[in-house]
């Protein structure tokens, strides 16, 4: 190899140096670490964050006047930018296979979680890893730029984006507000809770006029009466009820679905019918046949809720059917939004559908899960994120960038050997 | 037009399909293959059209309805990607795997009632899903090259041409992969807030296109050729993990991406 005719650290430098290079600032990511603690994000909030971006924009410049430096051809090269990438990938690894806690217990004091390895993304050792790779794919833009060449389109957009989807994501991630608000039907709310469960004011109210939910129809199941247990207990089976299809079977049962009342109320003499009211709940009349005894049994089945018992079915001894509880299938708040400089709006908030209201995102965000659709409140997340915007760009020419692969492949020609 | 007319609509145009995929290693003129990948699309896109009028909205709701997406997605973008690339195996392969789609539709049609959670029901979900799925297939055919060229290169004799489709497949699995991503950044965007929140799921696509990004740009020079060589099979364990595997990893409880 190449590498052996030269001594280490003599320029041109390549693998050796890089990796030897990434280790050391990992290490020193981990001195900091034992000694300060944690990367603290906050200290990059608005106005710090503009100040170190518009820092390292000039830092880029600047030292592209020393592109024909060998230093320059390194930090800006690929044995370089592959070793990064090698190294994110190992933090991200150890990212990906450790749970990683939102807040660490002051008495751990093992080493793994020492060196930063519960909160990987907030570790010096990925900050300064994620910071290199911002300067050095920053210096090969320049670079590239300097000798722009049109049919390079591909290649600009592909680490022009990237590059800017990892400055904003990475310096916006301090202003990122994430707060979540409950409203109770009815009522005004401009109180939210932070992550740390603080209370704060936000300059934004919001009235909920109506919170409501639909759900799908849930399923039945046979389950051992005395341990509640689902059957067969290997491998628990459910029939989903559908009233198109209303054969189905579990373990050694037929189960008919006779009837479905999806809003129902019980009769005293324990059969149900249909009433649209809010402490309904599903009930389905059910016909069980055991396929060795012929045994049939038939009566009504329902989950219940806060307003109502359950009701099972008994087959034997030892068996019954039950419904499970059913599942949401959308949640809506019908909400009146205010902000302090008068503004007002109207919004049917839904999960994939947030409101956007000056610099504010208002998702549905929960409800009380124990009452479901009888749930008197709603929790909505309000999301401030100014950064956005230049995310989305770096997504889009990433986007294209990733096109322009589709299409046109590797069409590059490669020198024999690049040392040159 | 309703669910119950399907059948009229799937049957040819998995007719058309599956002899395009069948007939493209066997007759020389290619006009044959267009006209029926063209026919199959064509047909099927008519049932879409026909179920979004019939039932006055978009069919985006149901598993069976998505199903519908993917099929016609990835027939599409399989004929494209072969009218470009000229691999035959491709559209031989993304054919065979619409048809699957459209036989689930007819044997297990979850076309009434679906659990899909609400956070699901989203316009990404298709296709985020299918242009997933094209990834997988292309990363998956460089993973099998790579095997042919790792036995060549300890025979000293590397192909080039076979580099050369390695490159070029890894580069349109990789763009496909990204786009992946990124569709899934804005749908999460819209969904919880956050475009990238290190979910176990995210965290591991991050771990997969890395893998195949020191692939590609080691591939710019002609250095540690097996070690380099060796990332495509490595990457594709990577990617299988971030598919199959994260489910059951300890780091994953508590995941959104996880579906029970
Ligand atoms: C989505 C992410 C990326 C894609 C799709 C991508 C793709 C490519 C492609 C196709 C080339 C060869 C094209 C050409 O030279 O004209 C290339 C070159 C290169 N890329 Fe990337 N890349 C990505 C991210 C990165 C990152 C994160 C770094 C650095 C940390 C990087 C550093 C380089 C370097 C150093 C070269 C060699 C160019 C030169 O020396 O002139 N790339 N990349």
């Amino acid at each position: 190899m190449e590498d052996n005719k030269r001594k280490m650290w003599q320029f041109p430098w390549r693998y050796k140096e890089s990796i030897a290079l990434v280790g050391g600032i990992i290490v020193i990511g981990f001195i900091l670490q034992l000694t300060v603690g944690k990367f603290n994000f906050f200290l990059l909030s608005s106005p710090v964050n503009l100040i170190v971006g518009a820092a390292i924009i000039l830092f880029l410049i600047a030292f592209s006047f020393k592109r024909k430096n060998v230093f320059y051809q390194w930090f800006s090269g690929v044995p370089f930018s592959v070793t990064l990438i090698t190294a994110m990938l190992l933090l991200a690894l150890i990212l990906g296979l450790t749970p990683q806690l939102i807040k660490t217990n002051p008495h751990d004091n093992d080493i793994f979680t020492q060196l930063g390895f519960r909160q990987v993304t907030s570790s010096w050792s990925f900050v300064l890893v994620y910071f290199l790779t911002l300067l050095s794919l920053g210096s090969l833009i320049a670079r590239r730029l300097v000798a722009f060449k049109k049919k390079d389109y591909a290649f600009y957009m592909n680490h022009i984006g990237l590059w800017i989807l990892l400055f904003a994501a990475g310096l916006g991630s301090a202003d990122m507000k994430r707060y979540v608000m409950h409203v109770y039907e009815g009522e005004v709310e401009w109180r939210v809770f932070s992550d740390n469960e603080d209370v704060l004011e936000l300059p934004i109210a919001i009235q909920l006029n109506d919170f409501y939910m639909e759900e799908y129809p849930p399923k039945l199941a046979v389950i051992n009466r005395e341990s509640g247990t689902p059957q067969p207990e290997a491998k628990p089976e459910y029939v989903q009820i559908d009233e198109k299809r209303p054969h189905g079977n579990i373990d050694q049962w037929d189960i008919t679905l006779e009837k479905y009342i999806h809003d129902a109320v019980r009769n005293s003499d324990s059969t149900y019918q249909e009433v649209h009211m809010p402490g309904a709940s599903p009930a389905a009349l059910v016909k069980a046949t055991n396929k060795t005894t012929g045994e049939m049994s038939t009566g009504w089945v329902c989950c219940g809720n806060t307003a109502q018992l359950y009701m099972t079915l008994n087959l034997d001894s030892t068996f019954c059917v039950v419904m499970t509880q059913p599942e949401p299938k959308r949640f809506v708040s019908d909400i009146d939004v205010f902000t302090e400089d008068g503004k007002e709006e109207k919004a049917i908030l839904e999960v994939n559908k947030p409101l956007k209201i000056d610099n504010w995102v208002i998702y549905q965000y929960g409800y009380d899960n124990q009452a479901g659709k009888m749930s008197n409140y709603s929790s909505m997340e309000l999301v401030y994120d100014p950064w956005i915007y230049p995310v989305y760009l770096g997504i889009i020419l990433l986007a294209i960038g990733s096109i322009c692969l589709l299409w046109s492949g590797n069409k590059k020609t490669k020198k024999e050997n690049d040392l040159e | 037009m309703t669910w119950s007319e399907y059948l009229w609509f799937a049957i040819p145009a998995m007719i058309c399909w599956l002899a395009a995929a069948a007939l493209i290693y066997k007759v020389k003129k290619q006009i044959i293959i267009d006209i029926l990948m063209i026919a199959g699309i064509a047909i099927f896109a008519a049932f879409i059209v026909g179920l979004w009028i019939g039932q006055e909205r978009p069919p985006l709701r149901t598993m069976g309805e998505t199903r519908l997406w993917y099929s016609f997605f990835l027939s599409t973008i399989g004929f494209l990607t072969y009218k470009h690339w000229k691999y035959k195996w491709l559209l031989s392969f993304s054919g065979v795997i619409a048809c699957v789609f459209v036989c689930v539709n007819i044997f297990k049609p979850e076309i009434h009632s679906t659990n899909l959670m609400p956070a699901l029901q989203s316009y990404w979900f298709v296709p985020h899903v299918t242009v997933y799925i094209l990834s997988y297939a292309m990363l998956g055919a460089a993973t099998i090259a790579a095997f042919i060229q790792l036995t060549k290169i300890k025979k000293g004799s590397p192909d080039e041409e076979l580099y050369k489709f390695m490159d070029n497949i890894v580069y349109v699995g990789f763009g496909f992969l990204i786009l992946g991503m990124l569709m899934g950044a804005v749908w999460a965007k819209e969904a919880w807030g956050h475009y990238w929140s290190w979910d176990p799921k995210e965290t591991w696509a991050f771990i997969t296109s890395a893998a195949y990004l020191i692939y590609i740009h080691m591939r710019l020079q002609n250095n540690h050729q097996k070690f380099t060589v060796w990332m495509l099979p490595i990457a594709f364990v990577l990617l299988m993990i971030t598919w199959i595997g994260v489910n059951y990893l300890p780091a994953a409880q508590g995941s959104i991406h996880v579906y029970s």
